[in-house]
C-alpha cells in the first residue's frame, strides 16, 4: 500500500477539479510566487482602514480594562453577550478550514488542493480571534493564566467535569493542531518560495518555514506517513471542538440551551458560516490576483454546495428544536421559544433565520452558485446569520430566565461593538499579512493534479 | 550593517558542503523512474531523487517501505490519553472534594480531556517523527540542490566517485537525462 496519493490524471479527478491541462508546473509556481510581492496601493489601503478599526478596538479595550467589565454592557442576568457570541462565531469560522483540509483530504475530494490553503489559514487566524474573547470576558485577561490545568495555593484543581474545563483543553488543542497542520503543509510551498525569493530576510523566513526542505523521497515518504496522520486527527478533533464549545451551554439546565441537539447542531452552524468565509475570501484573491484557473468556478460551486447542505442541516436543527419545545413536557421551553421568535429579540431571530435559511435557498440553482457576486454577497449574508445565531442563543437564553421577574432586555455596548469590530480587524490583518508573505495556494498538492510530463505517452 | 546582511544571507541558505557523486537532472517522469530501475539494478540502492512533487512510480521503483511515523504517532496518542486521564484523576484524589453529588472518578466527563490531550500529544509527536525521520530541519545539505528541483526537474543524486562515477554517468545519459554533473 502506497504512503502517496496518486498523481491523477484529469479523468480520474473529474473535469472542473483541476488546473487547466495546458498549465504546466513552472506556471503554477510562477502564477502562485507572484502573490509574494511589494503590495500595492489598494493593498495598503485596506491594511490602513484595517489596523485603524484595530486601534478603535484596542482604545475600547483599554477603556473597559481601566473602567470595569460595567462599561461592556452586562445586564445581570445577562453576563454572557456579546463576548462569547463573538467567541462562538470565531471558534465556528476556525472550523471550516480543518473540514477543507483533513475531513475532505481523507475522503479523497480533490478539489479541496485549490482552497486548503486559505480555509486553513482562516482556521489559524479564526481561533486566535476565539481565543481572544474568554481572556476580554474575565475582565482582567492579565489572569487568563488561570484557567490553565493546575492547582492554586491550596492545592485545589480545577473543576475537569466542567465543561468550561473541556474548552480549555479543546480550543488549547485545536490551536495548536491546526497550527500545525498548516505549518506542515506549507513546508514544501515555502521551499518553492524560497528558490524565488531575492530579498535575504524573505529568503530566510522561508528557509526556517520550510526547515530546509529539498524535497528528496525520504522527505517525501515521511511527510505524507505523517500528513494522512495529522488528517486522522484533525478530524474528530474539528467535531469535538465545536460539540465541547456547544456543551458550554448544553450542560447547563437554562432554557433554550440544555439540548442533546446542541453539538451537532453547532458542528453543521460552525462548518456552514466558515465555508461562507472561506468563498468569501476566496472571491476577492481569485479575481485580484488573476488566479480564476486555479480556483475554478467549480472549486467555488462545489463550496457553495457545502454552504448550501449545511444550511439545510442548520435549518433542520431550528425546527427540531422548535418541534421538541413544542413536544416537549417544559413549559418553559415553550415559553422561551416563543419568546425568540416573538418576544423583545424577534428582529434577531428572524434575521438569522432569514440568512441562514431562507436566503441560502437560491443556492440550489445552479446560476446562482456560478455567479461570483452573487455568491458573495449571499455568503455575507450567511455570515451575518450565523453571528446572530449565537447571539441570539446566548442572549435570549440569558435575559428571560427561569424566573420571569428578572427578565431583561441587554443591549450591546459601544465598548463591545468596537472590540467586536477590532476581532474582525485583527484576523483581517492576519489575513492580509498572510496572502502577501506566504503561498496562499498549495503549489505541491495542486501540481499533483496537473499532467505530468512523460516522453512515452508523448510518442504515442 | 554589511556584517548582519552577510550573516542573514549565510543563515537562509546552507554552508558550502563538498559532495562527492552523480547528479542527474530530468525533465520526464518516465526517463527519472527508469533511471532509478537501472541504476538499483547495477547497485546502487543508497541514490535520493529530489523532485517538486512525490512521484507513485519513482517511489515503487525505490522498492520505498512504509513509513515508521505512525507507530510513534500511535505512542504519542496513547500517552497523551494517559497523562490526561492521570491528570484527572490525580486532581481528584489529591483534594478530595465531592462537586454535585458526583463520583470523584467521574470518567464519562473525564474522557473529554484525555481524548483533547491524546489527539495533542499524538499530533506533536507525529510532528517530531516527521522531522526526525525525514531529517528535517536540513541544516547540512545532503545533497547538491537546484532550485528548478521545486519547479518542474527531478534530481537523482547517487553518491559515488572514481571509476564508478562515470558509470554512472553513462546509466544516466543512457536514460536521456538532461543534465549530467559530476561532483567530486
Amino acid at each position: 500500500m502506497s504512503e502517496y496519493e496518486a498523481a491523477m490524471s484529469a479523468d480520474e479527478v473529474g473535469a472542473g477539479e483541476h488546473a487547466p491541462a495546458t498549465l504546466t508546473q513552472k506556471q503554477l509556481n510562477d502564477d502562485v510566487l507572484k502573490m509574494i510581492s511589494w503590495p500595492g496601493w489598494l493593498w495598503w489601503m485596506v491594511f490602513i482602514l484595517d489596523l485603524a478599526v484595530l486601534a478603535v478596538g484596542f482604545l475600547a479595550l483599554r477603556n473597559q480594562i481601566v473602567l470595569g467589565l460595567g462599561v461592556a454592557g452586562y445586564t445581570r442576568p445577562v453576563m454572557w453577550a456579546a463576548y462569547i457570541t463573538n467567541f462562538v462565531f470565531w471558534v465556528g469560522i476556525a472550523h471550516c478550514g480543518t473540514l477543507v483540509s483533513a475531513v475532505l483530504y481523507l475522503f479523497r475530494s480533490h478539489f479541496r488542493r485549490a482552497v486548503y490553503r486559505v480555509a486553513e489559514a482562516m482556521t489559524v487566524f479564526g481561533v486566535l480571534t476565539a481565543g481572544l474573547f474568554p481572556l476580554l470576558h474575565t475582565g482582567r485577561p492579565w489572569f487568563g493564566y488561570w484557567l490553565v490545568a493546575y492547582p492554586n495555593q491550596r492545592n485545589l484543581w480545577p473543576n475537569f467535569r466542567s465543561p468550561l474545563e473541556w474548552d480549555v483543553f479543546a480550543v488549547t488543542t485545536y490551536l495548536t493542531i491546526s497550527s500545525v497542520f498548516f505549518l506542515v503543509g506549507l513546508i514544501p510551498d515555502a521551499a518553492a518560495a524560497r528558490d524565488r525569493a531575492k530579498h535575504p530576510l524573505l529568503k530566510l523566513l522561508y528557509q526556517v518555514v520550510s526547515f530546509g526542505w529539498i524535497g528528496t523521497n525520504n522527505n517525501w515518504k515521511h511527510y505524507y506517513g505523517a500528513y494522512i496522520f495529522f488528517a486522522a486527527m484533525a478530524t474528530p478533533l474539528v467535531f469535538s471542538v465545536h460539540s465541547v464549545v456547544s456543551w458550554d451551554f448544553a450542560m447547563a439546565q437554562t432554557p433554550g440551551w440544555h439540548s442533546t441537539l446542541f453539538a451537532p447542531y453547532f458542528v453543521a452552524g460552525a462548518i456552514f458560516s466558515g465555508v461562507a468565509l472561506v468563498i468569501n475570501l476566496l472571491i476577492p484573491i481569485r479575481k485580484t490576483f488573476k488566479l480564476e484557473h486555479i480556483v475554478t468556478l467549480d472549486h467555488m460551486e462545489k463550496l457553495s454546495k457545502l454552504v448550501l447542505l449545511t444550511s439545510c442541516m442548520v435549518g433542520y436543527s431550528y425546527l427540531t428544536e422548535f418541534f421538541m419545545a413544542w413536544f416537549g413536557p417544559s413549559k418553559l421551553e415553550r415559553d422561551l421559544f416563543w419568546y425568540r421568535f416573538f418576544g423583545h429579540y424577534w428582529w434577531a431571530a428572524w434575521i438569522m433565520f432569514t440568512c441562514n435559511v431562507i436566503v441560502p435557498l437560491a443556492l440550489w440553482f445552479k446560476p446562482v452558485r456560478r455567479n461570483m457576486p452573487v455568491l458573495f454577497v449571499l455568503c455575507l449574508f450567511v455570515n451575518v446569520g450565523m453571528w446572530f445565531e449565537r447571539f441570539v442563543i446566548i442572549a435570549t437564553s440569558l435575559a428571560r430566565p427561569i424566573d420571569p421577574a428578572a427578565t431583561v432586555y441587554y443591549k450591546m455596548s459601544w465598548t463591545e461593538a468596537a472590540i467586536t469590530a477590532g476581532a474582525f480587524a485583527w484576523f483581517f490583518m492576519y489575513f492580509l499579512i498572510f496572502v502577501r508573505v506566504l503561498p496562499a495556494f498549495s503549489i505541491a498538492e495542486i501540481k499533483e493534479t496537473l499532467v505530468m510530463p512523460m516522453r512515452r505517452k508523448k510518442a504515442t | 550593517m554589511k556584517a548582519l546582511w552577510a550573516l542573514i544571507e549565510r543563515l537562509a541558505g546552507w554552508p558550502a558542503e563538498r559532495h562527492h557523486g552523480v547528479m542527474g537532472v530530468f525533465f520526464y517522469v518516465d526517463d527519472a523512474v527508469d533511471a532509478v530501475r537501472a541504476l538499483r539494478q547495477a547497485g546502487h540502492k543508497n541514490l535520493s531523487v529530489l523532485s517538486p512533487v512525490p512521484h507513485h512510480e519513482i517511489e515503487q521503483a525505490l522498492e520505498q517501505g512504509p513509513s515508521l511515523v505512525r507507530w510513534v504517532t500511535f505512542l504519542g496518542g496513547v500517552l497523551g490519553f494517559t497523562a490526561g486521564m492521570s491528570l484527572c484523576i490525580y486532581s481528584v484524589l489529591s483534594y478530595p472534594l465531592v462537586v454535585g453529588g458526583k463520583e470523584l472518578i467521574s470518567i464519562p466527563p473525564f474522557m473529554i480531556p484525555s481524548y483533547e490531550s491524546m489527539i495533542l500529544l499524538g499530533g506533536l509527536t507525529n510532528l517530531l517523527a516527521m522531522l526526525a525521520l525525514g531529517r528535517l530541519p536540513q541544516v547540512k545539505l545532503r545533497a547538491p540542490y537546484d532550485p528548478r528541483f521545486s519547479e518542474d526537474r527531478i534530481g537523482i543524486w547517487v553518491p559515488c566517485t572514481g571509476a564508478e562515477a562515470e558509470r554512472v554517468k553513462e546509466i544516466l545519459r543512457g536514460h536521456q537525462a538532461e543534465e549530467v554533473n559530476l561532483h567530486a
